[in-house]
């Protein structure tokens, strides 16, 4: 049994390697992305442009070895806000960088810089792009205005046509998550994702369930004293936690990359697992074990989540601890309640039937659902 | 025991499969968290010669934007970087090297020659075409080179009539050889493939032809006789061509006849160590599907995202209509997309291979209209086709 766990541990480690992805230039023509955020008190802008682009106009590659390395562009940070900067105006909007970020996209490497203007948006803001006017005439900048409330606007930037104003040009896109803003935002973030990610609450329920009782050779038997109870799920509760930490900073610090069609398969497959455990011990490790394993799973999914905030690099390490400890908060509230609770009830004759197998199903089932609905990609449950 | 391990083989295929899935998929836009100085971020496209020297033209250009010398030196550099790695980037990096001189009245005539032949690998034919007659109503010494890319311009837009007369003009302007082959590259397309067989001959008889143009005179052969559907003969003149001088055109060629002669994994083989341009990847995307190779899926889904990164711009479609076209007929099997798509390109450009998928699709759809639209458009140009008859 022990090496079958190796082994899966063993093909999740594989995944780090294979999973980041290739590195493939595309061919097309030079672009740069504006997501404008038009909002009531503000408007905050996201400009990503190309690092070649950005080369080819202020030699980021400051060696001329044909590579660009995180050095050259950290040197070249305040040159490339300089050269921006001036080449884009929203009438009646003083923009001022707030922070900036890399990313990565099928044609190469970005520079993200983030925006900022305490002013409203006009209906029909006239906007003044000249990005790469003197490099490449063929250059657009493509812009998506975003009003709440409102389908996004998509501009077409032409640098050699200065002045662009908006018109009835809308078109439908799925506008794109912005980064929580404020003290704190990661860590309400993470206090939010568990308290609202049913599928990882779950998970940790049909973990608890069964944690007043103690498996004997006649069944389930409930606990004597609190203390009893408290060490296993202290066991399980630390076990879960360190396990989907490593697995978040690894997925958060990239070194391991895994798609989302298969973890969110995965953690529905780790639900129905621990539940159908809890009926017939089918899994032949210790429970600790077990959450562990699995807890490398919901981890990745946790950084699913932290991926869709996008995350401003230069703070990156401060958001992610902030997002893990709203986790483990969020974690720390459901498991101290519902420990109590099921503490209280756990002399109850109807225990056994009705909250472990009763639970344990509900939960398969609902774990089932989940597995067809993230598979095969359709809608059952309401959440 | 063996019941228990179960599900961890469960987890342990499902883990393999998401292998296979992570290799093939790739997402939009992933935030890069760089952990050292040294990682490399990104890398630059290939330079000919040294990257300092590119560098230096470009800012010595940028102190003296008015010398024609260095504005077109450096246009011509960024022309061919555009040509051999198929990146589009480079010919807007051209027609800024130029970007001095915006009236076309004023301009020296190299540079109006170079912006002409700069609009036409952007596919702006008509604005190309405006450019040269510009040039060619100045006076002043015979201009060879302006009429024969005149001539290709009308030509690849099917107006061989005028492509015929600039292919004289080319002649009168003392560039005997060049005026026959392209006055040939007409006839073979308008039909008259004997004479154009035999005027080919002739000029590859001569044996003080340098390589690069007995390859461009052995890819006309080659092309011509693919359309006469004289497969056999085309394929000895396609590799041929490649072996006096391999070029990226005759390449996507000759992969573009393997795949239409049901030979996919030979196209793939022809492809492997090319530059992965657009034009590179789709078709190996269309033999990888053809052939059921295990590469296919990544290059669909590669090609798949560049289109639709390319399609944020409006005008994309009328870049790409061609090879758009070509991917939702031979990839996604959807005709009416592929048919939307190849009209929409003839309006622009009428190549063969513009009138072969329009053919394509039409045929597909399953549309008599669509037929007869597709026949219309060929009767009208006076293109002869054998391939483009057996679909009609």
């Amino acid at each position: 049994m022990r090496r079958a766990v190796t082994a899966a541990l063993r093909a999740i480690c594989c995944l780090a390697l294979l999973g980041l992805g290739s590195n493939v230039q595309a061919h097309k023509a030079s672009d740069s992305y504006l997501q404008i955020d038009a909002g009531d008190k503000g408007t905050t802008l996201r400009w990503d442009i190309a690092l070649r682009d950005l080369d080819a106009a202020i030699d980021i590659d400051a060696n001329e070895d044909g590579r660009l390395t995180w050095g050259e562009v950290k040197a070249a940070w305040p040159r490339i806000e300089a050269y921006a900067l001036p080449r884009l105006a929203i009438a009646g909007c003083a923009l001022r960088p707030t922070g900036h970020a890399l990313e990565r996209r099928n044609d190469g490497a970005y520079a993200v810089l983030m925006l900022t203007s305490d002013c409203v948006l006009a209906p029909t803001p006239a906007i003044d792009y000249t990005l790469f006017r003197e490099v490449d005439p063929t250059h657009r900048g493509i812009a998506r205005l975003q009003r709440a409330g409102q389908p996004p606007t998509l501009l077409m930037l032409d640098p050699t046509h200065a002045i662009i104003t908006p018109t009835a040009t809308a078109s439908a896109a799925p506008p794109e998550a912005s980064a929580p803003n404020g003290a704190l935002g990661f860590l309400r973030e993470g206090v939010r994702h568990i308290l609202t990610g049913y599928d990882h609450v779950l998970f940790l329920l049909c973990l608890l369930l069964p944690s007043v009782m103690r498996r004997t050779p006649e069944g389930w038997r409930p606990v004597d004293s609190l203390s009893q109870a408290v060490w296993p799920v202290i066991g399980i509760v630390s076990a879960f936690t360190v396990a989907h930490s490593i697995t978040l900073g690894l997925a958060a610090l990239k070194i391991v990359a895994l798609p989302s069609a298969f973890i969110e398969p995965a953690i529905a497959v780790t639900i129905i697992l621990a539940a159908l455990d809890n009926v017939w011990p089918i899994l032949p490790v210790r429970r600790v074990v077990v959450t562990f394993c699995f807890g490398l799973i919901h981890g990745f999914g946790f950084a699913g989540v932290l991926a869709e905030l996008n995350l401003p690099t230069s703070e990156f390490v401060r958001a992610l601890l902030e997002f893990n400890i709203g986790l483990e908060l969020g974690q720390l509230m459901i498991v101290v309640g519902v420990t109590a609770l099921l503490f209280v009830l756990r002399q109850w004759p109807r225990y056994r039937p009705l909250v472990i197998r009763g639970g344990s199903y509900a939960a398969i089932v609902v774990g089932l659902l989940w597995l067809i609905e993230r598979t095969a990609n359709v809608s059952i449950l309401p959440m | 025991m063996t019941d228990t391990v179960q599900p961890f083989k469960l987890l342990l295929t499902s883990t393999l499969a998401a292998l296979l899935l992570a290799a093939a998929t790739g997402s939009l836009a992933t935030p890069i968290a760089p952990t050292s100085d040294d990682e490399v971020i990104d890398v630059l496209p290939a330079v000919s010669g040294s990257r300092a020297d590119a560098r230096r033209l470009r800012q010595q250009l940028a102190q003296q934007p008015q010398n024609a010398a260095l504005a077109l030196t450096a246009a011509r550099r960024y022309l061919d970087q555009a040509h051999e790695l198929g990146d589009p980037r480079f010919a807007g990096m051209a027609l800024s090297a130029i970007a001095a001189w915006p009236d076309a009245a004023s301009a020296p005539d190299e540079v109006l020659m170079m912006r002409a032949t700069l609009q036409q690998y952007l596919h702006e034919f008509d604005a190309s075409a405006a450019t040269l007659k510009t040039l060619l109503a100045r006076p002043g010494a015979p201009r060879p080179q302006a009429w024969l890319t005149l001539a290709t311009v009308r030509r690849v837009q099917g107006r061989y009539a005028e492509s015929d007369a600039a292919c004289a003009q080319v002649g009168r302007a003392g560039a005997t050889l060049h005026a026959s082959a392209c006055a040939a590259e007409n006839a073979a397309l308008s039909g008259d493939v004997e004479r154009a067989r035999a005027t080919f001959a002739a000029l590859l008889a001569d044996p003080r032809q340098p390589a690069a143009t007995r390859a461009w005179l052995t890819t006309s052969v080659a092309e011509l006789e693919q359309r006469a559907g004289r497969a056999a003969a085309a394929e000895t003149a396609f590799r041929a061509a490649l072996a006096l001088a391999p070029d990226p055109y005759t390449t996507l060629d000759y992969a573009d006849f393997l795949i239409q002669q049901q030979r996919p994994a030979q196209a793939l083989a022809l492809l492997k160590g090319q530059v992965r341009s657009d034009a590179v990847l789709l078709r190996l995307a269309i033999a990888g599907v053809q052939a059921h190779s295990p590469g296919a899926a990544a290059d669909v889904a590669e090609m798949r995202e560049r289109i639709a990164l390319a399609n944020e711009r409006p005008d994309a479609k009328v870049f790409h209509g061609r090879e758009q076209a070509m991917f939702a007929l031979a990839v996604d099997g959807d005709a009416r997309r592929a048919l939307a798509l190849a009209r929409g390109n003839v309006v622009q450009q009428r190549e063969p291979l513009d009138l072969l998928v329009l053919a394509q699709a039409a045929r597909a759809s399953g549309e008599a209209s669509a037929l007869q639209d597709a026949k219309r458009v060929v009767d009208a140009m006076g293109l002869v086709d054998r391939r483009i008859e057996a679909i009609l």
